[in-house]
């Protein structure tokens, strides 16, 4: 081939290159276009292997000139296909696109019961404070449930609560959890500071605010030189911690046969802080049962009741679960209706 | 205990309103529960003479009264007819207002003619029961007197809430002592006072007490010629506003001094009393008596008997027998004031069912020094009201205990309660509640009334002291907790469990764990334990599962429209074992419904698959294995159910209810359960052990593979063998489509297993894979005549 014939053809094939890359509308265009002006068989190839028969000063320039011509269209090429490639992506996308605003896809949601929650709040509260959890048995025998309690079997006070009884001699589905202080104290030697979450019966008829099962914590500290102070200082840490640092406590002479002096204890109300609501009533929610062990219950269990003092707490689960969540009917707890569980999905 | 404001200030004239009172009480303890004013709405009601009563001119059950009103006359249509001419009635006229009806009165026509207002029956003006006739007021009230001032229907009532340890508070006297000791009021009890005949009562009857015990004391008064009269109104007026019926002056009489000192009192018939004498004694096994209600009583040896010479006229302490009962032929009455010993009271008052004021009183314990005040106060009261005439002296058999004298250490006291208490602190304290007390160095000896039956040991009078002082005195301390806190691993385990559950998407429930005998029947139950007195008969059992009061609740959603529910509970089952309660925590779970009732859903409803993988869930969390078992039985569905094994022993169950237990439960559509009994879990997920194992280097040859099985051979019998044939070289084996039908002939179903194979020290050649596939097809092909698909 001629030198300049073979200029011709290098700078014609550019220039229809450039265009016919231009000008290509798919990716398959483009890849045509390469085999035409960049193919073993395009012109420019033909060029290119006749350059080893031109002299050679002719040979140095046209061998420029065909890499110059080569690196446009690579260039072009390149270009044109990152430009091809976005808009097939964009089509993509496009056919690709749903509504977004259609509800997702959710994990199937579990959640905790409300009574679980407030339990291991108030649990977690007293762990924090160095109390150990302790457990006991449902079915009670006399001795733990009323006997060791002080209470004998013709104290007033167990007609309080009518207790079920089993169809073993002695034996009764417990009615308090204070059933575990004695079976704490039976089974260790002071410094005693456990917490007993469980549940309780009575037989008692079914109505928004009695139940025949419902839950209690029961609180016992039993050390030397524990006193009534100590009683109130725990009691107030454990309201504020649950219900906010600003609470109060009020203690009012309570009996319960197992504390003396004994208390019934209220904690300022977290909704109106004490002056009184729908909630609350009259700006205290009462909250818990409260006392100093009474010494016949540690020498019951073979204390010394001389040296070591002690003070016992027990409360509803229920109750706090009430005010907490402004649940009005105690049955809703125990009724396994899905629509009452699914409001707890976000408690915490 | 309801207190009646004025009655109280009788004996402690304090200041305080009603609302302040009630405040200060329930700060000392005697928490006052309402405070009532039960005539409140009485307005203008006045005291009429009665002019004229004549027939209504269109109605022969109604008469038309023309009274005197003190400033003129006015006519009212009544209903009654007991009032007569010169009678003075009570009064509503229009704009009056009487507390049992909502709206003023207005004048009104009643058939014809205006009525101006009304006269009052006692029950519309609060003062008794009756309605049977118009009220005659005393004839010396003026017409036009406003009867709230003149009646003193002025009042607040103290609703308090009495304590088992107090039963002091159970008369105005007490409540009197604990107002004066709060306020510093003085307290005054006036000694009842009352002219005695010459005539001697224990020259008239006699009282022998056979079992002193039981009875420490047993004190009769004799009353002559007791008028059958009504009390006065005002006093009927207290008695109803107490919470008794006013009956008949001397029977009024009684429960007003029972009331008012604590004392319970009984009146008996002297003319009816056989002897006359009274005999105390216990029962004979089986004896029987009729009681005042009318109802034969079948007794026991344990229960007391008040008798006359011949036989029982009165349960001691309890209620009193028809054939000595008084009655409006009443002259002469013998009134009984004993101490009876608590306990005995409280086994009768069980045994009998029958509660009342007395026996509610005895069984709480009353005031052993009470017995002469409060015959006496009914005899004044008696004499006062009936005209009745008091033999001289009592028949009095047995007397009240010494007084206890009680120590109090001031250094225990302020340790206990936490503040500085001194010996003067402490006897003023004393003081104010009227004990006698004496200091000797730090220690104060307490002398203990007889009504203060609660006071036994140091620490009563500690809690005296900082009670009388006041709670809001205590300081807030904290113990020093010397020890870090923590849960017990078994009840860390039951949160563990609660917390997969949720995890695995389930919502907790917690349910009464009562159940009936045909939940029983359900599981298969025969251990149970049975309740001796279920407040329902029919749940009269304690749960040996879960399941039958969760597929309860999963019953009561279904019908509340409840689409999708996956429920589970974590809590305690009970069983007799070798005759002794044996308590299991257990967990429970049941899914129905539409698996996901979303628009991506697609309908899919929960069925045994779900349950499985909610167990599967539960078994990788706690780091344990679970493999199932044989299909179970009845409740469950024969074909989609299994047990539920752990190192080969069964721990669980795991399936669909069968259709027709579903059906007979009221349940529709697949129901799919699970139990699991916690305490073997728990010890195996104690073994479990997490290794963090070296993650392996080199890449794995994943190869698919199909083979086409019997229908009937397990899914899990070949991925048992799959991983046999495999050897160390199988990294993971996944079993990710099952399918059966059309291109595969019948009863025959292909398995397909995604199978990773890997060495731990090379990447695996291609050759290699291909041995291990081989073999594994060879094995599969051999031991259940799986064939690989190819291609
Ligand atoms: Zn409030």
């Amino acid at each position: 081939m001629e030198p300049e014939q073979a200029r011709r053809t290098l700078e014609t094939e550019r220039e229809r290159g450039l265009r016919a890359i231009a000008e290509a509308a798919s990716l398959d265009d483009l890849e045509r276009a390469r085999v035409t002006f960049l193919g073993r068989r395009s012109p420019w190839s033909e060029v290119q292997r006749s350059l080893g028969s031109l002299p050679p000063e002719a040979r140095r320039e046209l061998g420029r000139l065909a890499n110059e011509v080569k690196a446009a269209l690579d260039g072009a090429l390149a270009a044109r296909r990152a430009e091809l490639e976005a808009l097939a992506e964009d089509e993509l996308l496009r056919t690709d696109r749903v509504d977004v605003t259609l509800p997702g896809r959710r994990p199937r949601p579990g959640s905790f019961h409300p009574l679980t929650i407030v339990q291991e709040e108030i649990v977690g509260i007293f762990t924090r404070m160095g109390y150990r959890v302790a457990e006991g048995p449902e079915i009670e025998d006399d001795w733990h449930n009323f006997e060791a309690l002080n209470i004998p079997p013709d104290h007033p006070a167990r007609t309080m609560k009518d207790s079920l009884y089993i169809d073993v001699p002695g034996l009764l589905l417990r009615t308090e959890t204070s059933a575990v202080q004695i079976r704490t104290m039976e089974r260790q030697e002071p410094p005693v500071y456990v917490v007993a979450p469980g549940r309780v019966y009575r037989r008692e008829a079914v109505d928004a605010t009695h139940g025949s099962v419902f839950h209690q914590v029961e609180g016992l500290a039993v050390d030397e030189g524990i006193s009534f102070a100590d009683l109130k200082g725990t009691l107030e840490a454990f309201a504020r911690a649950l219900f906010g640092p600003e609470r109060r406590v009020r203690l009012n002479p309570d009996y319960f046969p197992f504390v003396e002096p004994g208390a019934q204890v209220a904690v300022s109300c977290f909704l109106c802080d004490g002056s009184g609501c729908r909630v609350c009533g009259n700006g205290w929610i009462e909250l818990l049962g409260a006392g100093m062990v009474h010494p016949k219950v540690l020498e019951n269990c073979g204390y010394d009741a001389e040296r070591y003092t002690g003070f016992a707490f027990g409360m509803g689960v229920e109750r706090v679960a009430m005010v907490r969540y402004g649940v009005n009917d105690l049955r809703l707890f125990y009724d396994g209706d899905v629509r009452f569980l699914e409001r707890f999905e976000g408690a915490a | 205990m309801r207190v009646v404001l004025s009655w109280l200030r009788e004996f402690c004239p304090t200041e305080l309103s009603a609302e302040e009172l009630a405040e200060l009480l329930t700060s000392k303890g005697a928490e006052v529960e309402a405070v009532e004013r039960p005539w409140e709405r009485l307005r203008g009601v006045i005291a009429a003479r009665v002019l004229e009563v004549r027939d209504h001119p269109n109605s022969d059950r109604l008469c038309v009264a023309r009274v005197h009103t003190g400033s003129g006359e006015t006519e009212v249509v009544v209903g009654v007819r007991n009032m007569a001419p010169g009678d003075i009635v009570p009064l509503a006229g229009p704009g009056a207002m009487v507390p049992l009806l909502p709206e003023p009165l207005a004048a009104r026509e009643i058939r014809g003619v205006v009525s101006n207002g009304m006269l009052c029956a006692p029950d519309e003006l609060g003062i008794s029961h009756s309605h049977e006739g118009i009220l005659i007021l005393p004839p010396d009230l003026e017409p036009g007197t406003d009867l709230k001032r003149a009646l003193g229907l002025d009042d607040a009532v103290l609703d308090i809430e009495v304590t088992p340890n107090r039963p002091d508070f159970l008369s105005v006297i007490g409540i009197a002592r604990e107002v004066a000791a709060a306020t510093g009021a003085p307290l005054r009890i006036p000694e009842p006072t009352f002219p005695e005949e010459e005539e001697r009562a224990d020259e008239v009857a006699t009282v022998r007490v056979e079992d002193p015990e039981r009875c420490p004391r047993y004190l009769a008064r004799v009353l002559r010629d007791v008028r059958h009269v009504a009390s006065p109104i005002p006093v009927q007026a207290r008695l109803t506003a107490a919470g008794m019926r006013p009956i008949s002056a001397a029977v009024d009489a009684t429960n007003y001094a029972m009331l008012e000192v604590g004392q319970p009192l009984h009146p008996f018939d002297l003319a009816l009393l056989k002897g006359p004498g009274i005999v105390v004694r216990r029962a004979r096994e089986g004896e029987r008596m009729v009681t005042l209600d009318g109802v034969e009583r079948v007794l026991t040896a344990d229960d007391l008997l008040i008798c006359d010479l011949e036989r029982p006229v009165a349960v001691a302490g309890v209620m009193g027998g028809e054939v000595a009962e008084i009655s409006e032929a009443t002259t002469d009455i013998l009134l009984e004031s004993a101490s009876f010993e608590r306990g005995g009271i409280q086994r009768t008052r069980r045994r009998l069912e029958l509660s009342t004021e007395a026996s509610m009183r005895f069984e709480r314990g009353v005031d052993p020094e009470a017995v002469p005040r409060g015959a006496d106060r009914a005899c004044e009261l008696m004499v006062a009201w009936c005209g009745a005439r008091v033999l001289s002296g009592a028949v009095d058999v047995g007397r009240a205990p010494e007084r206890r004298w009680v120590s109090m250490r001031t250094s225990r006291a302020s340790m206990l309660i936490g503040y500085e208490v001194t010996p003067a602190d402490a006897v003023s304290v004393f003081d104010r509640l009227g004990m006698r007390s004496r200091i000797d160095g730090e220690v104060v000896h307490v002398e203990i009334p007889g009504y203060r039956v609660d006071i036994e040991r140091e620490v009563d009078l500690i809690e005296e002291v900082v009670r009388i002082q006041g709670y809001d005195r205590v300081g807030a301390t904290l113990p020093p907790v010397r020890q870090a806190g923590g849960v017990p691993e078994t009840v860390a385990f039951l949160g563990r469990v609660r917390e997969l559950l949720v995890r695995a998407g389930l919502r907790e429930v917690q349910l009464v764990p009562f159940v009936s005998e045909t939940d029983l029947a359900l599981v298969g139950a025969t251990d149970a334990i049975r309740i001796t007195n279920p407040l329902q008969a029919e749940e009269g059992w304690l749960r040996t599962s879960l399941l039958p009061n969760l597929l309860k609740a999963v019953r009561r959603n279904l019908h509340r429209q409840v689409r999708s529910v996956a429920i589970f509970e974590v809590g305690t089952v009970f069983r007799l074992v070798a005759g002794r309660p044996e308590e299991r925590p257990s967990a429970a779970f049941a899914l129905t419904g539409v698996a996901d009732p979303g628009w991506t859903g697609g309908g899919r409803v929960y069925d045994v698959f779900d349950a499985k993988g909610v167990l599967e869930a539960v078994a990788a969390g706690l780091g344990i294995r679970l493999d199932h078992g044989e299909a179970l039985g009845r409740p469950f569905h024969p074909g989609r159910s299994a047990a539920v094994l752990l190192r080969g022993e069964r721990v669980g169950v795991l399936g669909e209810l069968h259709p027709s237990v579903a059906a007979a439960l009221d349940l529709t559509g697949r129901i799919a359960v699970g139990e699991l009994d916690l305490p073997r879990l728990r010890e195996a997920a104690s073994e479990a052990r997490i290794v963090g194992a070296e993650i392996p280097r080199f890449p794995p040859v994943r190869r698919d593979l199909a083979f086409v099985v019997d229908v009937d051979v397990p899914a899990a019998a070949v991925e048992a063998v799959l991983r046999e044939a495999a050897g160390e070289l199988l990294d993971a084996c996944l079993l990710f489509d099952v399918f059966e039908g059309d291109p595969l002939p019948p009863g025959k179903r292909s398995l397909a297993f995604s199978v990773d194979l890997r060495a731990p020290d090379r990447t695996l050649g291609s050759e290699e894979a291909d041995a291990v596939v081989a073999r594994i097809a060879e094995r599969l092909a051999r031991e259940l005549g799986a064939e690989l698909r190819t291609g």
